[in-house]
């Protein structure tokens, strides 16, 4: 805290100083009680008010601090008030914004820069305000007023950064930036610019408005001496002139920084693309791209037709001779941009028409002949490759082969080279060809060859990367590919295996963490994938890029508590981090960073639209009803917090479904499951599916967002009808008993239905053909595996749908004399069909992963809790509010159909729980040596050729062989390892799995008995 | 084929495969975003082909007078663009900015127990000046690596400090 002469907030600073620092060493008690003292002397002091409400805020009593917070500020609008200083409003400004109420911290600061109109540092505070609030056009107007008044640069540039978000985030439209370019003109004529980034962002209102002309000249004046860096001031040459189509002028330009960074890739392509005219797709409007330029490189488009065939071929070679020069210099064996620039230009040659001369595969085979050792050398060709025709992929594997074979190098390298040539395979597919017996070949000398290769890494530290470590990974993929074409779960065993015995001997590798996590939840131990998950210490932003590895599957699980916790740590995350976003924003206006300004604010906007922080926010809500669903008040109390789910509703509106962002990284998934939506372990598999890597690409863009729309859309409705069916159904008896409906009950109906016609839509029909299905299936026309959607949101539109109708009486769900309703029967219909269709295919979880456990769970604790909760709300609203029932009316309601149906609907629910929790039961009584004994069976080799069992034993055959030469870190963890123990682990993981579930059963089942009673 | 280029917010979001190193920390947001919006040219990240990110360097530069120094935060690389020299040229980057701005050291922190990172820190030119007493969560040890600048001309910066501290004696956290 500041203060100026001796005085703070007007108060001599010896007076507060012990507050403050009661405040800092938070001794708040004492805080307070020297404030209240403090106020006593200075009844009308503004500060000595903010500094109560600021204790006050901390002792954590918000609504005193507010109502103080509150008085401060009428003592600040006084015309007689004493003093008003920065401090003062400051501190006020923190208690509001801790309030959550900015808007009064604002109005404060408006004020005072009203009465203070010169006051620099107030205004200051004012423009905070304003970027607290994302008031870009307030922001213009004061930093202008700032400008006005001390003529400084920074000023300008706050006003220049909150136009160029106006015209980035907000609405103003692009005409804007040439009233930005005016000012700085003018500032620029009397002052000239002093700070690289205010240049930077000159230059990027000049090219945003297309002007590029203008700014490459005032990039090459005087200017252009503030960029630091000549490498990145050519660049920005470059990139000016290529979008001026300057393009001879900026190849020549770009090929200079590649004289300097030969290794800069990203110029290469630029350069590249400049020498072939091609529209290289900078991006347009967006200020931070251009000024920090994070957006990808694309290759440039293969539509050189335009040039002549002679121009394109004398393009080429100049291309091509510049580069061998680049190659030639080089002194460094690391640098590989030049080689992969050949493969770029043959590749372009290719793609222009001309007749292959086997110079793309020449320079593929000299870019392996150098870098194969290197870990990145597949995905450095990745994009090159995938052009070549299936012939000419073998033909190339091939060739690798035959260098691998012939090549004298060190065993490392030669280890690194074995390893690219398995990774190469793995890209084409050549693998999904391979017959049974040589898969299984494949995944063992994949192991062996790690296992054989130990020594090379005996004297490394701990801490490094061991050679050969991703051999373990791809045997795993052979072993559940393997998996995948014969349904073994030996080859699931073993791929788990293989992970465990690699991260036994090296426990840092995450790349083995993420498959083993992946594999073991869908082998049903999620506790296990749950622990190492928790290894991969997966926090802050990483939350929003990996909880994806982990979060679908608990949310489809009886593990609340863990799926609880990871839900609120990653909630808490993105609620602070937009918190103080502003906050930081504001920092990088102090620190003169403005390209860091506009990026900021649009990040937030991208973090602000997560598609994940949507779903985690319904889903928290859903948990949480879930885990109370036994218990109807706390329901209440749960949705009264949750503004009775119309918040949530708000998730999946148009706007916010259209600027949806998807910021999970999904690289590091295993290839059976590229996204949360997709599990090809689920499907059968399929032959040539060597093509699958187009599969997959395909699947991942559009197909994924549609999906997760959908899945926002259903989700979001849930709370709000759980909210509404509760309602519906204590209004449904009240009319029983009080004819004349309430206009809440009309209102109920209306916007129920409104609900479910929406919910209908995001499952795939109009709600007339839905209600229409769910009465085809209770008349046996239809069945379950006629639907396209999933069987939960089925039975909860049937569910939701009977709730309506309690109230509603809809024509089609009343029963023929009029008395009953039909729609408790099609839930009832629909519960037992259902229930009975998954348990007749549900397997033991032990032998079948995969199965259907997650959608029991989610029937009992999701759909069926639902209809639980709409029957305890109707016998809460029959029977009167004593426990003991009442002679005559209660009496009346026991004998009507109503109650017939609603104990007819609990005898249905309770039975269906019960047929789960005997199958889950029955599982869980298996004694665990037994269960062992089954899966180590699994892993046995038989006497036939093929099967697995091959992988488990080369793994036990390294464990138990000598390895003394190995050092004493890698050989002791080798005769440590142990398949049994892996496998007791997945059993006591599934077995904690289903004794959760287990336990919910049975208290749904409690609590049907107690609903049973009261009827 | 490696595009150094300034740190983005974006970045963040794409440094997973990076981050998920047991010995590379993730900090919190405005961490992150307080370097952004200080020390820009302190923070840089590594790209290759389809733009994957190869790895970073995050630091800063304060200090006064002979104190007046760069600072690497964190420098890191992903396992699959190891043992080519990236983190040398990241270092080698920050240095040449920390000269740019008059600094007269560069120095970082690392674990003591961190025997690959300390030889490649020494064969990049640093000395250890001094330990920092359960420096790490209250735990381990961390010590403090420096490399002098051509400010400092006598390298007096670099002359090892006698005895270990407590990380309540350090200047700047």
């Amino acid at each position: 805290m500041a203060s100026r002469f001796g005085l703070a907030g007007g108060i001599p600073e010896r007076r507060v100083r012990s507050i403050w620092d009661a405040v800092d060493s938070r001794q708040f008690k004492t805080a307070h009680k020297l404030a209240v003292g403090l106020l006593a002397k200075y009844p009308n002091s503004p500060y000595a008010l903010a500094l109560k409400a600021l204790i006050l805020e901390k002792m954590g009593k918000p609504d005193e601090a507010l109502s103080v917070c509150l008085n401060a500020k009428e003592l600040l609008h006084l015309d007689n008030v004493v003093h008003v200083d920065d401090l003062t409003l400051s501190t006020l400004q923190i208690v509001f914004q801790r309030l959550d109420r900015l808007d009064l911290a604002t109005s404060c600061y408006e004020h005072a820069c009203g009465k203070y109109p010169n006051n620099l540092e107030m205004m200051m505070g004012l423009f905070n305000c304003y970027v607290r609030e994302y008031s870009f056009v307030k922001q213009q107007q004061t930093a202008i007023k700032m400008y006005k008044i001390v003529g400084e640069e920074r000023f300008l540039l706050w006003a220049v950064c909150s136009i160029q978000l106006q015209v980035s985030c907000g609405s103003g439209g692009e005409k804007l930036l040439s009233l930005a370019e005016a000012l700085l003109k003018k500032h620029i004529a009397s002052h000239s610019l002093h700070e690289p980034e205010a240049l930077v962002i000159y230059i990027s209102i000049l090219e945003q408005q297309m002007k590029y002309e203008a700014a490459l000249e005032v990039l090459s004046g005087n200017l252009g001496s503030l960029i630091g860096i000549e490498e990145d001031k050519l660049r920005m040459q470059g990139r000016l002139l290529a979008r001026a189509c300057n393009y001879a002028a900026a190849a020549e330009i770009f090929q200079k920084v590649l004289q300097s960074c030969p290794d800069d890739w990203e110029s290469f392509l630029h350069y590249f693309g400049c020498l072939l005219e091609e529209d290289m797709n900078w991006s347009s409007a967006s200020s931070t791209d251009q000024i920090c330029s994070s957006r990808s490189v694309d290759f440039p488009a293969s539509k050189a037709n335009h040039l002549t065939v002679e121009v394109f071929d004398s393009r080429i070679s100049s291309a091509l001779s510049f580069v061998w020069k680049l190659q030639l210099d080089i002194q460094n064996d690391c640098i590989r941009g030049p080689y992969l620039a050949s493969i770029e230009i043959e590749r372009q040659r290719r793609l222009g028409g001309k007749a292959d001369d086997g110079k793309f595969m020449e320079a593929l085979l000299n870019y392996f002949h150098r870098f194969s050792h290197l870990s990145c050398f597949t995905s450095d060709v990745e994009m090159f490759i995938c052009i070549l025709s299936e012939t000419e992929k073998a033909e190339l594997l091939e060739k690798f082969v035959k260098i691998l074979e012939t090549s004298s190098t060190s065993p490392i390298k030669a280890l690194g080279q074995a390893i690219t040539v398995f990774k190469i395979q793995e890209l084409f597919g050549v693998m999904f060809k391979f017959p049974i017996t040589e898969l299984e070949g494949t995944a063992k000398r994949m192991v062996e060859m790690y296992c054989k290769n130990l020594i090379l890494s005996r004297d490394l530290d701990l801490q490094e990367n061991m050679h050969g470590e991703e051999l373990l990974s791809m045997a795993s993929n052979v072993l559940v590919l393997l998996f995948w074409r014969t349904r073994k779960l030996g080859y699931l065993l073993e791929a788990t295996m293989v992970l465990e015995f690699g991260l036994n001997i090296r426990r840092y590798v995450w790349q083995y963490k993420i498959p083993l996590m992946h594999l073991y939840s869908y082998m049903g131990a999620l506790s296990s994938a749950y622990e190492w998950y928790v290894t991969l210490d997966v926090k802050n932003i990483l939350l929003e890029t990996g909880s994806h590895h982990i979060l679908p599957y608990m949310l489809k699980s009886p593990n609340w508590l863990e799926t609880g916790n990871l839900m609120k740590e990653y909630l808490k995350f993105m609620d602070d981090h937009l918190r103080e976003v502003a906050d930081l924003t504001f920092l990088a206006y102090r620190h003169r960073n403005y390209s860091k300004v506009i990026e900021f604010v649009q990040f937030k906007e991208r973090s602000q639209h997560s598609y994940q922080l949507s779903m985690v926010r319904l889903e928290a809500l859903i948990l949480q009803l879930k885990e109370k669903a036994d218990n109807i008040e706390e329901i209440q109390g749960i949705l009264e917090n949750a503004n009775y789910g119309i918040q949530l509703l708000e998730l999946s509106n148009e706007d916010k479904l259209k600027s949806l962002t998807f910021n999970e990284d999904l690289q590091a998934r295993p290839w059976w499951s590229p996204t949360p939506e997709i599990n090809y372990l689920s499907e059968p598999f399929e032959e040539g599916s060597a093509c699958l890597r187009e599969k997959l690409d395909q699947h991942k863009v559009g197909e994924k967002e549609q999906i997760a729309r959908k899945h926002i859309e259903t989700k979001s409705l849930i709370p709000r009808l759980v909210y509404l069916s509760i309602q519906a159904s204590t209004f449904s008896l009240k009319e029983n008993l009080e004819p004349n409906g309430s206009v809440s009950d009309v209102k109920v109906i209306l916007e129920m239905k409104c609900l479910l016609e929406r919910y209908a839509r995001s499952i795939g029909l109009p709600f007339d053909d839905a209600v229409d299905v769910i009465l085809g299936i209770a008349k046996g026309q239809k069945s379950f595996k006629d639907l396209d959607s999933d069987i939960i949101s089925w039975i909860n539109f049937a569910i939701f749908v009977n709730a309506w109708n309690l109230c509603s009486h809809h024509p089609g769900l009343v029963s023929e004399d009029g008395c009953g309703l039909t729609s408790w029967h099609v839930v009832n219909f629909l519960v037992k069909t259902c229930t009975a269709e998954v348990l007749m295919q549900a397997q033991p979880i032990l032998t079948n992963p995969g199965g259907s456990l997650p959608v029991l769970v989610q029937l009992v604790t999701e759909s069926f809790s639902w209809h639980v909760l709409v029957i305890q709300s109707c016998l809460k609203s029959m029977l009167p509010s004593g426990k003991k029932k009442k002679k005559g009316g209660a009496v009346d309601q026991m004998n009507s159909p109503h109650l017939q149906a609603i104990h007819d609907s609990i005898q249905c629910l309770s039975n269906a729980i019960r047929g789960i929790q005997k199958c889950v039961g029955d599982q869980i009584n298996k004694p665990e040596d037994q269960n062992l004994d089954i899966l180590l069976s699994l892993v046995q080799m038989e006497d036939c050729d093929e099967g697995p069992g091959y992988v488990h034993q080369a793994l036990a055959e390294s464990a138990s062989a000598n390895s003394s030469e190995l050092g004493d870190r890698i050989s002791g963890a080798l005769q440590s390892w142990n398949s049994a123990s892996g496998l007791r682990k997945i059993i006591a993981a599934q077995n904690k799995l289903l004794s959760h579930f287990h336990r919910i059963c049975g208290s749904k089942l409690k609590l049907l008995e107690s609903l049973k009673r009261s009827t | 084929m490696t595009t150094i280029r300034r740190f983005c917010c974006n970045d963040l979001l794409r440094f997973a495969p990076v981050n998920f190193d047991h010995l590379t920390e993730t900090f919190n947001m405005s961490f992150y975003m307080t370097y952004l919006a200080r020390w820009p040219d302190y923070f840089h990240v590594a790209e290759g082909p389809g733009n994957r990110i190869m790895g970073y360097i995050m630091g800063k530069v304060e200090g006064q007078g002979e104190s007046w120094h760069g600072h690497v935060t964190a420098v890191t690389v992903a396992s699959e663009y190891r043992r080519q020299q990236l983190a040398k040229k990241l270092m080698h980057l920050l240095e040449d900015i920390s000269e740019k701005d008059k600094a007269y050291f560069v120095d970082l922190f690392v674990r003591a127990s961190n025997m690959p990172a300390i030889k490649m820190y020494e064969k990049l030119g640093y000395v250890i000046y001094r330990r920092v007493l359960r420096y790490y969560s209250g735990e381990e040890d961390g010590l403090d690596m420096r490399k002098a600048l051509s400010q400092d001309v006598e390298k007096k910066s670099v002359i090892p400090f006698k005895r270990p501290i407590t990380p309540d004696e350090l200047e700047y956290d």
